[in-house]
């Protein structure tokens, strides 16, 4: 008699095609009843939704089904006097809204809707004296936050307004005794934790910093029977790490080291033929964040019928090329 | 949008009925929500039943969106809501919707100017926990309410302007300060015990228990001591829960931090707070406890409640005790549980906790601390006792030759659970206790793993025991 190993099994008659056209109609439709109860209470995250719609779309070739209109009217008036941006009209700014803005309006080629030198002022405020960042005025600490602040910067081509050497020296202090990396010194590795520091990292020129073998031995003992990954051991696989750990064995250049085809018959496994969209794992429902990080993770694989993603900023690839943006990426 | 009348009127009733059933009842512990899909005879749908409140959730598509569009019409400007209409209002919102960051940050300026007290926010975080145990945004908003319950009870610091506060604060004052913070302390070490029990390896509920522990119990050896002691029966009952068990690295590592701190007087000073730290991820040289403040302000000593007395500091056992039993409690759990990867793990970390801590003490044996009483450095009394390991030829893990330098690869194989030969000269040891655990090292480890492989049944824990053999040989070496 063996032990359960936490995981799924997927049923013979899952998804295994890929359903791009479903999932396109399926982002395009969302939040089109602006009543719905669900859509209140996800408001609270508004524009980081809105960056996970427009980014698989444009993944998809689909951008041009979006309002941009709407949209960069809708950015505009989320742009506090502080300069931070928030996830919604009337919410309180915050450094994940502020990437998220800015990322839409990268894909958009369009960042001066927003006060560019505000927003950079916001984001320089919120680094401490240990060079870690703040999300907010109120001051929690969190490697995420490293992560927003740089990528937000170097959207903008301005890097150079904060301390970048005492930033990774923050995030080098979360590094635990496994390569990986928690939210504060001292914390659980975590792999959504794991990709924000090697992102960071990436962008700011320190990836030799990482312990490339052991992450990636980390990061590949994340996969399970079925394929999928998971984030943390015995934990069950869910499509977002398919883009958390992946992303991150990309950019330390382990890649190989997971079986891609197992990955993939779960990633699409994870699709609902009904309605589109992608879910956490076979069955459950959709939502436009799995969508986003499952065909997100289809790109890294190498499906052809998907733009190329980039690792660092889960961005398209054309996109960076057009800012001039190369995040470095160890080999 | 309009909503009609009587929808406002009724939602105006089921926000007055929930405030007014704290007021009832002050002991509500539990809230949730009742599966209810119509009104039946114009009832309220909030229910009070002994201590649990309860939503019914026909009411839940109308009351969400009022509140939540009321509260940020005031944000905009576009409405005033005085005071007491805010507290309730965010009261239910978040009871609804424990992850809206906007609704948090109204409680905290109530807060700030006085018109909540931070109790009732801990409070509320602590009922808004019993259903959304994981809710990130509580969690965040709690951390912010305890800096301010620290600042209140912070002894002055330099850039209090107040005279008043400048050293006026007597010792029956100071207790009583001191005996608050313990309260708070423990409070929350309950608070995270609960979530964790709701929700499975609940990363959040456990990295916030460590943030409690690193900013309220700085150094305080009892407090690190007491929850390694009592966590030991919850993680026998949640095998596969890794941050439950993370946090037992994190009790050992910080326990490796304070004993060396307090049994060496010559020692290299500990980093600061907030200052830099160096790029290894050993665990020795790990910076201490960031204390981060929003405005960058580094903190003088925090307060630390009942701060460690030196009986406290004798009776917690020393280090190579503390590892044996870890290892021990380990290697229980993964011969009772076959095939829980997080016990693997959990080795893992545990051994590598243990091999640098004696690598470390090698290393400061061999900077002069010999004006120490031997008996605190067991390496150095008992070296014929315990094989030390080879010259590490790892994965660059490991920097610093053993003293001793060559390996005594399965020469003096000694049991895991065997006992070592006491050192005569460790006479202040011999008096606390049984005599010096025999510390795990690689030849017991790899004795270890192939008795697993031996009896092994479960092929699940099979791989398991070669990934571990794997890992011992490729990062700590042969």
């Amino acid at each position: 008699m063996g032990t359960q190993v936490k995981d799924v099994v997927i049923k013979s008659d899952a998804p295994s095609a890929l359903l791009l056209d479903k999932h396109a109609d399926y982002i395009a439709a969302y939040g089109s009843k602006k009543d719905d109860y669900e859509y209140t209470l996800s408001e609270y995250l508004r524009m980081s939704g809105i960056y996970w719609g427009l980014t698989v779309m444009d993944l998809m070739g689909q951008l041009t089904r979006m309002n941009q209109q709407e949209i960069s009217d809708f950015i505009k008036s989320c742009q506090h006097d502080c300069g931070g941006v928030s996830a919604s009209i009337g919410h309180d700014p915050h450094v994940l809204y502020t990437l998220s803005a800015v990322q839409i309006l990268s894909l958009y080629d369009n960042v001066n809707v927003l006060d560019v030198d505000k927003v950079v002022e916001y984001v320089r405020g919120l680094q401490q004296e240990d060079g870690s960042f703040a999300g907010d005025k109120w001051g929690e600490i969190d490697t995420r936050f490293s992560f927003c602040a740089v990528a937000t910067l170097a959207l903008l081509g301005r890097l150079d307004a904060i301390n970048v050497d005492k930033a990774v020296e923050f995030v080098l202090s979360c590094m635990n005794f496994d390569g990986g990396f928690g939210c504060r010194p001292g914390s659980e590795s975590h792999a959504g934790q794991i990709y924000c520091c090697t992102g960071f990292l990436s962008i700011a020129g320190q990836l030799h910093q990482v312990n490339a073998d052991l992450l990636g031995w980390w990061l590949c003992e994340r996969q399970l029977p079925s394929g999928g990954l998971n984030g943390r051991p015995e934990k069950l696989p869910d499509v977002c790490y398919s883009w958390w750990v992946l992303a991150s064995l990309k950019i330390i250049g382990r890649i190989h080291w997971i079986d891609k085809s197992k990955l993939r018959s779960f990633i699409l496994a994870c699709q609902d033929e009904e309605t589109g969209g992608f879910a956490d794992r076979p069955g459950d429902m959709v939502d436009p964040f799995h969508t986003l990080f499952g065909v997100a993770g289809l790109s890294l694989l190498g499906e052809g019928q998907i733009k190329d993603v980039n690792p660092v900023l889960c961005m398209p690839e054309d996109v960076l090329e057009r800012l001039g943006l190369h995040p470095d990426l160890l080999s | 949008m309009a909503e009609s009348e009587e929808e406002d009127v009724l939602v105006q009733r089921v926000v007055k009925d929930i405030n007014n059933a704290f007021k009832r009842n002050p002991n509500i512990d539990e809230i949730g929500l009742i599966l209810c899909p119509e009104a039946r005879y114009n009832r309220s749908p909030i229910v009070l039943v002994e201590n649990k409140l309860g939503v019914e959730s026909w009411c839940v598509k109308f009351l969400l969106p009022y509140v939540h569009n009321k509260l940020l019409l005031y944000r905009q400007r576009k409405q005033w809501l005085d005071r007491e209409a805010l507290v309730d209002i965010t009261c239910t919102l978040l009871l609804l919707n424990s992850d809206f960051t906007t609704a948090w940050n109204v409680r905290k300026e109530l807060l700030q100017c006085g018109a909540l007290n931070p109790e009732r926010d801990l409070y509320l975080g602590k009922l808004a926990l019993t259903k959304f145990p994981k809710s990130p945004e509580t969690w965040i908003h709690r951390r912010w309410v305890l800096q301010q319950v620290l600042r209140e009870c912070s002894p002055p610091s330099s850039d209090r302007k107040e005279q008043c506060d400048s050293g006026l604060r007597d010792a029956a004052e100071r207790t009583l300060l001191s005996e608050h913070l313990h309260r708070v302390l423990h409070d929350e070490m309950k608070v995270c015990a609960a979530a964790a029990s709701r929700y499975p390896s609940n990363y959040n509920a456990w990295s916030h228990r460590i943030w409690v522990l690193q900013n309220m119990a700085q150094g305080n050896l009892k407090v690190l001591h007491d929850e390694l002691s009592s966590m030991r029966e919850w993680v026998s009952m949640h095998v596969s829960d890794h941050s439950g068990f993370h946090y037992r690295q994190f009790l050992l590592k910080a326990l490796v931090r304070e004993l060396s701190q307090s049994m060496h007087h010559h020692h290299a000073p500990w980093p600061s707070l907030g200052s830099s730290s160096p790029r290894s991820p050993s665990p020795d040289t790990q910076p201490g406890h960031p204390h981060h403040q929003a405005n960058g302000e580094a903190t003088a000593a925090a307060p630390c409640p009942s701060p460690a007395t030196p009986e406290d500091q004798s009776s917690v056992p020393a280090m190579p005790q503390l590892f044996h039993q870890e290892m021990e409690l380990c290697t229980d759990l993964i011969q009772s549980f076959p095939g829980h990867e997080t016990l693997w793990c959990h080795r893992r970390h545990v051994f590598y906790l243990w091999h640098h801590w004696r690598r470390d003490h090698d290393h400061h044996d061999g900077q002069g601390c010999g004006s120490e009483s031997p008996q605190l450095n067991h390496t150095d009394a008992g070296l014929s006792s315990y094989p030390h390991t080879a010259s590490p030829r790892g994965v660059g893990i490991d920097r610093v030759d053993s003293r001793n330098g060559q390996a005594q690869e399965g020469q003096n194989a000694m049991e895991v659970d065997g006992v070592g030969v006491p050192d005569p000269r460790n006479t202040k040891r011999l008096k606390r206790g049984p005599p010096d655990p025999c510390p795990p090292a690689l030849p017991s480890e790899h004795g270890f793993i192939a008795r697993v492989l031996e009896g092994c049944r479960s092929p699940e824990q099979g791989c398991f025991a070669l990934a571990y053999r794997k890992w011992l040989d490729s990062v700590i070496g042969q």
